[in-house]
């Protein structure tokens, strides 16, 4: 009995190792042909480890293929996108947990059921003639106001759930004090939601830093606006991809980077967030 | 004491003001970007607007041309619903076991559920490219550790035929899926209480027969709902596609997302034919729709049968 509930552990170890290893090395491998030569690229892909760690592949990415223009862009991007997700996600989660007025369930089902109605890449289009209107079709600022003001379905779910777990007795208190419906969400609710920021601002970061089709029908016809993702595709549709591969690999490399740390930081929220759709929907 | 029921009146009025305009921009700019496009789309897709010129009205001659000259269209439609089925074929019960594996209380579990849910935080579109890379043709990564192992004897040309194409493309969705969805299960597991398979061990049932007799249904509705989730995820498809093959070669592994998006756009070489696009788009909306309709629609009745 005890030997084969070993054998069996060791077994359950060696699969996990096994996806664990599928899992890792893509990532691992990408990293380490970031350093290599172009030549060593397109020549080895049997070995993992460059030859020589060529670090001026990240130098030129910087430099000369404008990454510094991309990231600085994507930072942008995401960081307004996050901010707008924290306001937007709070506020409404605020309102559809604790607003009292006529047609509230037939508004939030409203928006719920636009989780089946969403198109996806079919709706790009239509959304960039309607930011033309107001001449943000060449802007992030366009992606940014879709993406706050589009509401994310799964964000209001876990907003609003959250802020129903919240001990109504605390804003029935200040209501005595007289505060009005505005100040109780400003000063009371708002303070008391680090934990959904948290998620709330992780799910946004790693959405809006991995965005691709729509930041990159806005930015099609000038490359300095694009954000990273945008701006290492198009390297790879350009002509000149296979001679940029190196080029290519180190700008990856920059965009994993900041999304591997805070995913290795913060994988609580991360899964929490990411998980909780399906869980409540 | 008659006074304050106005003042709560009052009060009452003054809250539901401020709820109402605090919600009222999100509210506004929801419909404008998750209704209007649709409405967009409806409304070009009568016409044989191309961006530049005057839409004219041309009744249904688009759908005509759908159903009638366009097999490309239904090709990548066909492409799409092959794809996601051979994939969701693997990636679930794929995710199911490693979450199976992971519920369990070892040393070191936390380890690998960190690293196993990885790929989920990665962009699709990178996703793409990385493996564009690992399954290149000439001294390809994967083509070297299968030469090495002895199971193939050249190397494959994965991106020359339609079918090892599509292949990669399952394989990479896999890859950036699996993830996902195990943590989903994984949730769904830790939420079923223990007692339960006491009581059955006490019963005397053991391993497979415990997992087929409670597990499975006491995750059912979860598992109904991710696998929704995972279908038309998987319709909908798109980045993937246009960063790891473009449809190529010769546009044989176009998904309908990548297909239809090229006509909107002008990219590879077409015409843009937005009101063509449109009519497509409509057409693929309604398809999704059905999807949605026929699993909800069959789940409930599997529902009715259980009990």
């Amino acid at each position: 009995m005890k030997q084969s509930k070993l054998i069996s552990k060791a077994a359950v170890y060696l699969f996990l190792s096994v996806f664990f290893i599928i899992s890792f090395f893509p990532v691992l491998f990408t990293f380490m042909s970031s350093f290599k030569s172009n030549m060593e690229i397109l020549t080895t892909g049997n070995t993992i480890f460059p030859k020589e760690f060529v670090i001026d592949n990240y130098v030129r990415a910087w430099q000369m293929a404008d990454f510094s223009t991309y990231t600085k862009n994507s930072v942008f991007l995401s960081f307004f996108c996050v901010l707008g997700a924290i306001l937007s996600s709070t506020c409404c989660g605020y309102v559809f947990s604790r607003g009292r007025f006529r047609g509230k369930e037939f508004v939030y089902y409203l928006m719920i059921s636009s989780m089946f109605v969403s198109l996806g890449t079919l709706t790009l289009y239509p959304l960039l003639m309607m930011m033309k209107v107001v001449g943000l079709n060449k802007s992030l600022w366009g992606v940014i106001i879709i993406r706050v003001f589009g509401m994310n379905v799964t964000n209001l779910f876990i907003a609003r759930g959250f802020i129903t777990t919240i001990p109504t007795e605390i804003d029935e208190a200040a209501k005595i004090d007289g505060c009005s419906f505005f100040r109780i969400y400003y000063n009371i609710i708002f303070p008391l939601c680090k934990p959904l920021i948290a998620t709330v601002a992780i799910l946004a970061f790693r959405s809006s830093w991995n965005d691709y089709m729509l930041p990159m029908v806005f930015t099609m016809t000038d490359p300095k606006r694009m954000p990273l993702v945008v701006g290492i595709m198009r390297l790879k549709s350009s002509g000149a991809a296979a001679s940029s591969w190196n080029l290519m690999l180190a700008g990856t490399a920059i965009s994993l980077i900041p999304m591997m740390v805070i995913y290795l930081i913060f994988n609580r929220y991360f899964v929490a967030g990411m998980t909780s759709g399906a869980v409540k929907g | 004491m008659k006074a304050t029921p106005t003042i709560r009146n009052k009060g009452l009025q003054r809250d539901s003001l401020q709820a109402i305009l605090m919600i009222l921009p999100f509210l506004i700019g929801f419909i404008l970007f998750s209704y209007v496009p649709i409405i967009y789309i409806l409304r070009y897709a009568v016409t044989d607007f191309n961006g530049y010129s005057t839409a004219n009205f041309t009744g249904l001659h688009n759908f005509h041309r759908i159903f009638t000259s366009d097999p490309d269209f239904w090709m990548s439609l066909l492409n799409t619903v092959i794809l996601s089925f051979c994939k969701l074929l693997v990636e679930i019960p794929l995710a199911l076991l490693l979450a199976t594996l992971l519920n369990q209380k070892l040393r070191g579990i936390g380890f690998f559920r960190v690293t196993l849910f990885m790929p989920a935080v990665i962009s699709a579109a990178i996703i793409g490219l990385i493996f564009s890379l690992l399954f290149a043709s000439f001294n390809g990564t994967v083509n070297t550790i299968l030469q090495n192992v002895g199971l193939i004897g050249k190397p494959i040309n994965w991106f020359g035929s339609k079918w090892s194409a599509m292949l990669v493309l399952g394989i990479a969705s896999v890859w950036q899926n699996y993830g996902i969805n195990m943590m989903f299960f994984l949730m769904a597991l830790q939420s079923i209480p223990q007692e339960i398979y006491e009581c059955a061990e006490l019963d005397g049932a053991h391993g497979l027969r415990k997992f087929f007799s409670i597990t499975l249904p006491m995750i059912a509705p979860i598992f109904e709902s991710v696998l929704l989730m995972a279908i038309i995820g998987s319709l909908k498809v798109c980045d993937l596609v246009i960063s790891l093959t473009n449809g190529q070669p010769g546009g044989t592994t176009e998904v309908v997302m990548t297909y239809i998006y090229k006509f909107f756009f002008g990219n590879s070489g077409r015409n843009i034919e937005i009101g063509y696009a449109s009519a497509m788009s409509a057409v693929t909306a309604v398809f999704l729709g059905l999807v949605t309709l026929v699993y909800v629609r069959g789940t409930g009745k599997m529902k009715e049968g259980q009990a």
